[in-house]
């Protein structure tokens, strides 16, 4: 009993912080959001210096026009600006610039009518903020000392629904700013410019009814190139607002804010992560199909393509980006097929014989496992050149083969020796001779492993480029990481077609790498990969 | 007795396609590069005879070797350390349980799936002064006013080849975390729970101990794949200025392949595969005693 009247009393409390806010928040807009200054006004005065006659002269003009905007009710102040030159004669000359500058404010609810996007944004979180007050009254009425466990289906979603509505409002109001910014500042700037067409009549018009009452006219474009803003921090505030609605909304859904806090921090930290890592991804998926002259344009405003141009994938195959591709499956599917099958005997020795010298020949394979062929190019490339296989394909899928080899047999002997050998003595009880036992038991028995060592080389395989680069000297011979550096040579980077290539260059080993991804964490470290 | 002969030898021959292959790829060149190491060799390639140290001399003697050989420094340690810092920290993260966690994971993989020329070409392209895609977002987005040259100079260029570097290099120290995270027995953390130890408790005593023998077969690794890392510094700035941006691997490859001087490239092979080999014993130990625990 006592506890439901500890509950009850939290959950009065909650509710009363929450309407509290929601009041809060319909103050804060009802005061200025941001603060503009344009400028209705301007005169310039060569040749003058601050002070001199001259100046008097001119100020006491522009002072006059200040007081006639004055008198009309607009709050204006003058502003000056001095630029001083030396001519070539060493003479300075000054020229003042006197500004009449109209100061005024928008409050947060004028923004509703505004009729520019970050209106839809506004009238977005007022009406998660009030539904979300809805919804914890409606979830709370007649059960307020229950707590969340024991509320029935209806009340308990509508307390759910009031945390995570706030939540969304949270998030909305970083948005309202930027996108803010973005149409009064960037957007028009890109309009002025003309750089940026479409759309222009409705924003201006739009601008020009919410600051200039519909009074800019011909000027228009000149007020708003020279439009100032700067927010005043009241719809900062509404962020707090809504988290204290959030916390109330949690305080009802769960009793346990920090318990909810910290699952907060913990997603808010997973989705950051997760952007950031896709953030290339996204560039090379949406540069991949941009026309080249978006992709050296400073101004494009899209995140995406303006047209998705798939032509671009035409065009690289034309340039050969299949052959390339077909070449490194033929070298990462060879160097796989070598390294197993020197592999899968050598491991199968080291996990089921004993014999003199096992134990140096692992330290050597953990070393060999050191080696880059990168500090070797020098001699790889001189061996190449003596085997004949230098320019070859056969080449390149030995020295594969033969770098990964040491992963190979470490990772393959680890499944071997986890897998109990009485199949094996059963099989050869039943006559048949050790390859056999190893072919017909061992290998289906071991094939998870084995399939996780085959794609694992396939993929190092696939993505090497440093040693394809000094062996391979025919176009026609290139693997795909080689091949794709054609599209960027020193005057000239093209980027659509680099992208493109290296989409499908990426997409079948990152697929191939996250059927294994769940087997990476089980006997890396014992045998530690990665090329 | 033929038996017991067949028996001794068997093993072998099971061993004898791998070492055959190990032997000629990976320890011939091994030969050739400390032959010509020490012989004399011309600028087409034709190889001389035994020269002493003068190849080593040679290549310590080029201008650029002390501020190579310091970049290269400063690329393994700040790429090692900062990875396994951060790599640590997001293991910790993805061994909670929550929602998406698979799909956390499998985002994570793709940096290590990703071919490190394509990754160094994209980060070429976001960064980018005239129209990068970082500095697009940011205008965009009201964030800055102008464009910033995220470029300006070689520090801040090899600043971002290390970020690349770390930026691939996390998935792996992740992962081997990982690995050792799940390989703890959970009753050790209720244990300490009924012993009322605090979070920073569990984390020092527990965790940090028992992810050590993982952490420290990554680190060292990483610092071999790192040391050996191609691509990302020849993709992003080709060494340039004046080999300012150059670590050991991608000076010995400008050496040998364009100003063709063999002889010190091939004293700087021997000098990186020797770091590499210090290292490399460094592992064995480690990996050793990890056999031993088991």
């Amino acid at each position: 009993m006592n506890d439901r009247k500890t509950v009850g009393k939290r959950n009065r409390t909650a509710l009363a912080l929450l309407f509290l806010a929601l009041a809060a928040v319909a103050v804060l807009l009802s005061l200025p959001a941001y603060r503009f200054t344009s400028s209705v006004y301007t005169k310039k005065s060569a040749n003058t210096f601050v002070g001199d006659e001259k100046y008097q002269e001119v100020r006491a003009e522009v002072d006059a026009v200040a007081e006639e905007y004055r008198a009309s009710g607009m709050e204006v102040s003058v502003s000056e600006s001095v630029t001083e030159r030396t001519n070539s004669k060493g003479e300075t000359t000054s020229m003042v610039a006197f500004s009449v500058d109209n100061t005024f404010t928008r409050t947060g609810w004028s923004f509703l009518g505004a009729g520019i996007g970050s209106a839809w944004v506004l009238l977005g979180i007022l009406l998660c903020l009030a539904m979300s007050a809805a919804c914890a009254a409606a979830g709370t009425i007649g059960s307020i000392d229950e707590p969340y466990r024991e509320l029935d289906g209806r009340s308990a979603s509508f307390r759910s629904a009031s945390y995570y509505l706030a939540l969304i409002a949270m998030v909305l109001v970083p948005v309202f700013f930027m996108v803010n910014t973005v149409l009064m500042s960037r957007r028009v700037g890109l309009y002025i410019e003309g750089l940026l067409t479409d759309g222009k009549e409705a924003l201006f018009s739009a601008l020009d009814g919410f600051l200039f009452d519909g009074q800019g006219g011909e000027a228009l474009e000149d007020m708003l190139d020279g439009l100032k803003f700067k927010n005043t921090g009241t719809v900062w505030l509404v962020l707090p607002c809504a988290g204290a609605m959030m916390a109330a909304g949690i305080q009802l859904r769960r009793g346990a804010i920090r318990h909810t806090v910290m699952r907060g921090v913990l997603y808010a930290f997973v989705i950051a992560l997760c952007v950031f890592i896709l953030y290339p991804y996204y560039v090379m998926l949406v540069t991949g199909f941009r026309s080249i002259a978006e992709t050296n344009d400073s101004d494009f405003l899209h995140l995406f393509p303006v047209q998705w141009r798939f032509e671009n994938l035409a065009h690289i195959i034309d340039r050969g980006v299949l052959r390339y591709l077909g070449n490194s499956l033929l070298i990462a599917g060879g160097a796989t097929a070598i390294a197993l099958l020197c592999g899968i005997p050598a491991a199968y020795a080291m996990a089921r014989m004993c014999f003199k010298g096992k134990n140096i020949f692992l330290g050597f394979v953990i070393v060999s496992q050191m080696f880059s062929p990168v500090v070797l190019l020098i001699g790889i490339s001189q061996l190449m050149s003596a085997l004949h296989l230098y320019d070859s394909v056969v080449g390149l899928m030995f020295i594969n083969a033969a770098f990964n080899q040491a992963f190979a047999i470490w990772l393959l002997r680890g499944t071997f020796v986890s897998i109990s050998p009485e199949m094996e003595q059963a099989a050869k009880i039943d006559g048949c001779n050790t390859v056999g036992s190893l072919v017909r038991v061992l290998i289906p028995m071991a094939a998870p492993g084995i399939v996780t060592t085959l794609i694992f080389i396939f993929i190092n395989a696939w993505n090497e480029y440093t040693i394809s680069t000094v062996l391979i000297s025919t176009a026609t011979k290139r693997p795909i990481t080689v091949g794709i550096t054609q599209f960027s040579s020193f005057n000239m980077i093209e980027w659509q077609n680099l992208f493109a290539a290296s989409l499908l260059a990426t997409i079948p080993v990152v697929i191939l790498f996250m059927c294994i991804e769940k087997h990476l964490t089980s006997g890396l470290t014992a045998g530690g990969v990665k090329g | 007795m033929n038996k017991t002969l067949q028996n001794k030898i068997k093993p072998y021959i099971w061993l004898l396609p791998s070492i055959i292959l190990m032997a000629v790829f990976v320890i011939f060149p091994i030969v050739i590069v400390f032959k010509l190491a020490f012989s004399e060799v011309s600028k087409s390639g034709v190889v001389g005879g035994f020269v002493g140290f003068k190849n080593f001399r040679d290549a310590i003697g080029l201008p650029a070797f002390k501020t190579v050989m310091l970049n290269t420094l400063y690329w393994v340690v700040s790429v090692v350390g900062l990875s396994t810092v951060l790599g640590f920290i997001i293991a910790m993260v993805l061994n909670q349980k929550f929602h998406g966690r698979k799909i956390a994971r499998a985002i994570l993989v793709l940096p290590w799936a990703t071919s490190l020329v394509i990754q160094a070409s994209v980060w070429n392209y976001i960064i980018k002064y005239e129209y990068g895609n970082l500095n697009n977002i940011l205008l965009n987005l009201g964030i800055i006013k102008e464009a910033i040259n995220w470029r300006s100079s070689y520090q801040i260029e090899f600043i971002w080849e290390c970020g690349v570097g770390i930026f691939v290099t996390i998935p792996f120290v992740t992962f081997c975390v990982l690995s050792g995270l799940q390989s703890i027995d959970s009753t050790l953390y209720e244990a300490a729970d009924i012993d009322g130890a605090s979070y920073w408790d569990k984390l020092w005593r527990i965790t940090v101990p028992l992810v050590k023998p993982s952490l420290t077969v990554s680190t060292v690794l990483n610092i071999i794949y790192v040391f050996n890392s191609f691509p990302i510094v020849y993709t992003m700035t080709k060494g340039a200025p004046a080999n300012k941006t150059d670590t050991l691997v991608t000076y010995l490859y400008m050496l040998n392949y364009y100003n063709r001087q063999k002889g010190p490239a091939t004293a700087l092979s021997v000098i990186g595969f020797l770091v590499l080999c210090l290292c490399a014993g460094v592992y064995m130990v480690s990996v050793m005693r990890k056999e031993e625990d088991l």
